[in-house]
């Protein structure tokens, strides 16, 4: 290249640099609208409140007296309208840390959590 | 022979290069505009707030009392479960109100097995807006048949009822 002055390299090098960086902050701002969007989807997708209300119904049905038809009832309105499938039974009473306790078998699967649970309701 | 001039119009075709395929890369990707409302953060409290408020009501206030929920529902008293449920979840902490609003279902299993449900609480005429409605639940256990109730209900016995909020921002 005849003539050509290649003077100032080095400024035209921290030129391309910051001008790199820029275009990367620039894609930091564009990816910050997903901040929490896979929180959000995580936490909506897990049915924390469905199970803790299950857990709540069946030990109202443990202290009502375990009817039958309250627990067809709640099996059938969770695969009806809460896509779950349920299922839970109630054993004899044992004596835990010297009170008598029910053992509640809970099951709980709406195909993308799985909650089985064993406890011990007073 | 090698030599080492030119290095400038290589470096500066290179620099080009990066800028073009950037360029390329960012206009692509902003031909979807993601607004908050696609990443389901309003949706995911929404459901926390309106799960957190059935829970409330369905909390009674001493031992062995039925709960709020329990006796709106035991009552048909759509008015009451409307007022409760909408003042506790419109409530800001800088003393104005939310512009939240409800309607209200009851699933119950009639006397043929089949699953129904009627209206425990009308919607009003709102606009959701941009975001969308959300879904809360829960169980209620009755000792009879709440007034309101339509008659394939079956006969009176105890039973567990799915009372169901939808819930938006207007």
């Amino acid at each position: 290249m005849a003539c050509m002055n290649e003077d100032g390299q080095w400024i035209v090098l921290m030129g391309l640099l910051v001008a790199v960086g820029l275009f990367f902050l620039a894609l930091i701002i564009n990816q910050s609208a997903l901040v929490g969007q896979t929180t959000a989807e995580g936490v909506l997708e897990f049915p924390k409140n469905d199970i803790r209300d299950l857990r709540e119904a069946v030990f109202d049905y443990v202290d009502e007296g375990c009817l039958e038809a309250v627990q067809k009832d709640i099996i059938a309105i969770s695969l009806e309208r809460k896509n779950a499938v349920v299922h839970f039974s109630v054993g004899q009473r044992v004596p835990i840390s010297g009170q008598q306790a029910y053992p509640v078998e809970i099951h709980y699967n709406n195909g993308v959590t799985v909650y089985d649970e064993t406890v011990y309701h007073y | 022979m090698v030599n080492d001039s030119g290095q400038l119009y290589t470096m500066e075709g290179i620099a080009a290069g990066l800028v073009m395929l950037l360029t390329a890369y960012l206009i692509l990707s902003t031909t979807s505009i993601y607004t908050p409302g696609d990443t389901h953060i309003p949706d995911m409290q929404l459901e926390q707030l309106g799960s957190d408020v059935l829970a409330m009501m369905d909390t009674p206030d001493t031992d062995g009392t039925k709960s709020d929920l329990e006796i709106f529902v035991t009552d048909d008293n759509s008015t009451g479960f409307e007022d409760m449920f909408l003042d506790y979840c419109n409530m800001l902490t800088d003393g104005t109100d939310d512009d939240l609003h409800m309607s209200a279902n009851v699933t119950y299993r009639g006397e043929g097995d089949q699953i129904e449900e009627y209206l425990l609480v009308e919607p009003d005429e709102t606009w959701t807006g941009r975001e969308s409605a959300v879904r809360v639940t829960r169980w209620v256990q009755l000792n009879g048949n709440p007034p309101g109730i339509p008659s394939d209900i079956g006969a009176s016995r105890p039973r567990a009822v799915l009372v169901e909020v939808l819930l938006w921002r207007a």
